[in-house]
């Protein structure tokens, strides 16, 4: 709260982060969301926030993008949206690791989920549920932002049924999800450029959101 | 009754100091899951299994559900080992003091941050980044680097330096300031590689 307390009386811009976590003290997917409008007010009203940052991890999986994950941070995000002004962010830590197309396709659940359930900023992607050193890329980032602009203005029903199939698609990886590669073994430390192998393993992701419904 | 006033950081803190003195078990094993629950059944939350809501009463329910909850609850100190005390009124009279437009970055790369309604055209902002992952020293600049140099990027958001002049940025010591240091110069160095100085960070 002191370093709140300098930031806010020099009116610097303030994100406010908190992950609920699903399968914790809260409860269910219900409770879950509960707290975290809560705890999102609170940010603003007790906290003098600017923008808020979510993040609903799932506590068996460590991540944002399984399907109870997504349902509390939409859920949330639609509430607060649709009665309120406040500026809504959300964060990634997907299972699989850069260079997978489990990894992209994680990341395009997700935002399409924050984009079409009203969010104003996405922030990622910690790949390999962030805790594993050097094992995410911008070429995620690319993923996110492509999959947002593709999912923007889309009806929601028809964004529903997209992530029914697009969640199915990786649910069954995540006792064994693919561990993927460092970033200096998938891309050209010098030029800073992707490896031929992940340009394709990207081509091979959008094709399958394409064949989703989601025209990247 | 309306709120006198919006709640600021320092009343806060006044109510936290002051708050009623709950043992932090308690507060998890108890108060919240009790609330939460109790909030779900008065306010009849049910996803119905969509992961976006296509019922707009629900979503409202759920605001209102929200609302009650922190009233009802209070929010936790874990340091103080108290909880505050916050009137319906004062949260909708705090919120209205958040901003509906922030702008991040400068020159020709900065953004505007608005509020978007539903699922508008409008894209969100993009923040690229390791989002808080362990990142080595080593490659620190490059890894950043490929994020900025992304069109669809926006605004970046950092790794964590694993070391910093080969030494753990361990908590609460200087080598951790040092870490944060370096970490906003090689991500400013990123920004200026790719010709994108004025990047949000």
């Amino acid at each position: 709260m002191n370093m709140i307390a300098g930031w806010a009386t020099a009116n610097d811009i303030i994100m406010m982060e908190q992950m609920p976590i699903f399968g914790g003290y809260s409860g269910g997917v219900e409770e879950t969301a509960i707290c975290d409008v809560a705890t999102m007010l609170a940010s603003f009203a007790l906290f003098d926030c600017d923008i808020h940052l979510d993040g609903p991890i799932h506590i068996r999986w460590g991540t944002t993008t399984t399907r109870e994950t997504l349902q509390i941070a939409a859920h949330a995000a639609a509430a607060l949206d649709r009665n309120t002004d406040l500026l809504l962010a959300n964060q990634y830590y997907t299972l699989a690791g850069p260079c997978t197309e489990m990894c992209l396709l994680e990341v395009a659940a997700q935002a399409i989920t924050d984009t079409a359930s009203g969010r104003e900023l996405i922030s990622g992607s910690a790949s390999s549920k962030g805790v594993v050193k050097d094992r995410t890329t911008g070429m995620e980032a690319r993923m996110m932002g492509e999959a947002a602009a593709a999912a923007a203005g889309m009806e929601i029903q028809e964004i529903n049924r997209i992530l029914d199939n697009l969640v199915s698609s990786y649910r069954g990886y995540y006792s064994k999800p693919p561990a993927g590669k460092r970033f200096q073994d998938c891309y050209d430390i010098k030029e800073i450029r992707p490896t031929d192998e992940y340009l394709d393993i990207y081509d091979k992701a959008l094709k399958a959101l394409i064949n989703y419904g989601v025209y990247v | 009754m309306v709120a006198p006033r919006a709640l600021d950081i320092y009343e806060s803190f006044d109510r936290f100091a002051s708050g009623k003195k709950v043992r932090e078990d308690t507060w998890d094993y108890v108060t919240v899951p009790t609330n939460a629950l109790a909030m779900k059944e008065k306010y009849n939350i049910d996803f119905d299994n969509k992961i976006i809501p296509e019922d707009d009463d629900l979503a409202d329910r759920l605001f209102l559900a929200g609302i009650e909850m922190l009233a009802c609850t209070g929010f936790y100190n874990t340091n103080l080992g108290r909880a505050l005390s916050i009137s319906e009124e004062e949260i909708l009279e705090g919120i209205k003091k958040a901003p509906n437009k922030i702008k991040m970055g400068r020159g020709n790369e900065r953004v505007a941050c608005k509020t978007r309604k539903g699922n508008s055209k409008r894209k969100p902002i993009i923040q690229g980044g390791p989002t808080g992952a362990p990142v080595s020293e080593e490659i620190f600049p490059h890894m950043m680097q490929s994020y900025a140099q992304e069109a669809a990027v926006d605004t970046l958001v950092s790794g964590v330096l694993n070391t910093v002049s080969g030494r753990p940025a361990t908590t609460n010591t200087p080598w951790e300031i040092r870490a944060t240091l370096a970490e906003i110069r090689y991500v400013r160095e990123a920004c200026s590689m790719v010709g994108r100085p004025g990047m949000g960070i």
